[in-house]
């Protein structure tokens, strides 16, 4: 499709002024962590590490995003067993409701994380009268994590039919030999993906967890807005974000690479 | 003799839909039968029951005197080859072929033995690592095959095996098929739509029309002694005679199909006159119609292509003959 010189230039701008609204901040946020001024004045007076040498010792800091991966991994852990087998039902299986099972599986994605939040907080608390804690928190980080799992395994499992597991069938194999050797290794990269995603999601959350952690669980999340308005903590605040949005890329890569590669072994 | 494979009352409904009617079918070892008719007639679903991958409605199917019906796929001493061949697309050839051993749990050399001397069967030698999306349509089909094999199943089904294949590919693929069953000495169940394939291969096909075998019989009984209208112009190409046409060709007067190669055409003598409507040059042939005279129907001869000195014209009077043996009765319509 050929684009007139105008309209070129007219979506051309459209596109670096988006771009740049999205990125500038972070630069900005970059230029924060290596500033003299501690109030994260602009323009910097001055440019400085010792931000980053702070942030590297801070306990606090460290403490919190040590939780954030445990909670992540764990929660991630949960939903790639659940979101598996869940998947394999509903794409193999006929059964009364399924529709509905469907919809509840995927729906807590679509849920505000406020409602979410509530919901879980009050369940846990009066219903089943627990106190918070971290466990509580990955149960409630596992309900939408299971989502990003389930949709991978389900739309790779869809896209390949019964075909493959009835040949295993045929040539012997029962339901988890066919499961370990045929469905299992056709899945892996839609599980990898769906996994990645699931650890990111939970990695940043911050709505669900704030009414869903119990005290002195601190997520890396909830320990930024803790401290972000902290004047002497502002600074190390920028470090943290500035390792978050380096180490943030590198599994959406690798999801995005595994997608591309199942789509292309599909699509032969 | 035990029937290799014996289907009884076998009745499969999917929702309002009748796949396959009460058939009762008795398949012999060592046989090539062929299961032919159009998409929708019930034939794949009948194979994918004797594989254990549909349960029938009611019925019952046994191999080799076992009744097999409630045996899971695999406990079934049968192997598919699929008709997309659902080769598994993270191993290797071999490791596609050596996979009912392994599963099986037989030791790693001897399944690599058994696996290079099916892929030798198969004329594969030589691709063992190749993944299956490195393989063209043909060598897929050829690793479905060895896959199948490998194991020695005591009946091999073949789902429309050929049909991925163009069509010099299929010719070639037709005449080894042959050969391996023969030295195999299996059975094989072969569905096709393809009645020229079902014709060059079987010892025996079963023509299906709306999950039912509306004939059984050799090739030959087939395509010479079609029963009905269906299989007539299914099986072959066949022009359908009216009971006063049959008569006007000194026939009985009954509907009739007649195979075109079994038409003459001659310049004058017995027969009944027509007028030629249509000339068609095929190649090794020519197809000739015919209108015939005062009754409103035409009739189609084919002539071989024998050299330019003999050649008949659109408009040429011609006299029609049909030999009574080389008409086939045709069953009365079921209304």
């Amino acid at each position: 499709m050929q684009l007139g010189r105008t309209a070129r230039i007219v979506l051309g701008t459209i596109t670096v002024v988006v771009l740049g609204l999205v990125y500038l901040p972070l630069g900005v946020v970059f230029l924060n962590s290596i500033s003299t001024s501690e109030s994260l004045s602009w323009p910097p007076p001055g440019f400085t590490l010792e931000w980053w040498g702070r942030a590297l010792e801070s306990t606090g800091a460290l403490e919190a995003l040590g939780t954030s991966v445990v909670v992540a991994l764990i929660a991630s852990a949960i939903a790639l067993v659940l979101g598996t087998l869940a998947a394999i039902a509903l794409s193999r299986y006929r059964f009364f409701g399924k529709e509905t099972v469907n919809l509840l599986i995927v729906l807590p994605i679509a849920l505000p994380g406020i409602v979410t939040g509530i919901a879980l907080n009050n369940a846990f608390r009066t219903l089943m009268g627990v106190d918070l804690a971290m466990w509580t928190l990955v149960v409630a980080h596992a309900t939408f994590c299971i989502v990003t799992v389930y949709n991978n395994a389900f739309a790779r499992l869809n896209a390949s039919g019964t075909r493959l597991e009835e040949a295993s069938m045929d040539l012997g194999a029962g339901l988890f030999t066919t499961f370990r050797l045929v469905t299992f290794p056709y899945l892996k990269s839609s599980l990898m993906a769906g996994g990645l995603l699931a650890f990111a999601l939970s990695f940043d959350e911050i709505i669900v967890t704030t009414f869903t952690a119990g005290t002195g669980v601190a997520t890396l999340p909830l320990w930024i807005l803790q401290n972000m308005f902290r004047p002497s903590q502002a600074p190390v605040v920028a470090v943290i974000a500035v390792i978050l949005a380096v180490l943030s890329v590198i599994p959406l890569a690798i999801a995005q690479r595994l997608t591309a590669k199942d789509a292309a072994a599909v699509a032969r | 003799m035990e029937s290799a494979i014996r289907l009884r009352g076998l009745h499969k409904r999917f929702g309002d839909t009748i796949a396959v009617a009460d058939l009762d079918l008795d398949i012999e070892p060592g046989e090539f039968f062929s299961m032919l008719g159009p998409s929708g007639s019930g034939k794949t679903t009948v194979l994918r029951i004797i594989a254990g991958f549909e349960q029938p409605t009611r019925g019952t199917v046994s191999l080799f005197g076992a009744d097999v019906t409630r045996l899971a796929p695999f406990d079934r001493p049968v192997n598919t080859v699929f008709q997309d061949y659902a080769l598994f697309p993270h191993l290797s050839v071999i490791a596609n072929v050596e996979y009912g051993l392994r599963v099986a749990g037989v030791g790693r050399r001897e399944r690599r033995a058994k696996a290079e001397e099916a892929l030798g069967a198969v004329r594969l030698a030589g691709l063992e690592d190749r993944r299956p999306h490195e393989l063209s349509g043909g060598q897929r089909q050829r690793v479905a095959l060895a896959r199948a094999i490998v194991l020695r199943p005591q009946a091999l089904l073949l789902d429309e095996p050929l049909g991925a294949l163009d069509l010099k590919l299929r010719e070639q693929m037709q005449v080894e098929l042959k050969e391996l069953q023969r030295s195999l000495g299996i059975t094989f169940v072969f569905v096709t739509h393809d009645q020229d394939e079902a014709l060059t291969l079987s010892d025996r096909v079963a023509v299906f029309d709306a999950g039912e075998v509306v004939q059984l019989g050799t090739p030959r009984e087939v395509y010479d002694h079609p029963r009905n209208r269906f299989i007539a112009s299914f099986v072959g190409s066949s022009t359908l005679l009216e009971p006063d046409v049959a008569a006007a060709l000194g026939l009985a007067r009954a509907p009739m199909a007649v195979r075109p190669e079994r038409v003459t055409l001659a310049d004058s003598g017995p027969g009944a006159p027509g007028t030629i409507a249509e000339v068609i040059y095929t190649g090794p042939e020519h197809r000739i119609v015919v209108d015939l005279d005062g009754l409103d129907a035409r009739i189609t001869a084919l002539e071989p292509n024998i050299g330019a000195h003999h050649r008949r014209e659109r408009g040429d009077r011609v006299m029609v003959g049909v030999e009574p043996a080389a008409a086939a009765p045709l069953e009365p319509e079921a209304a």
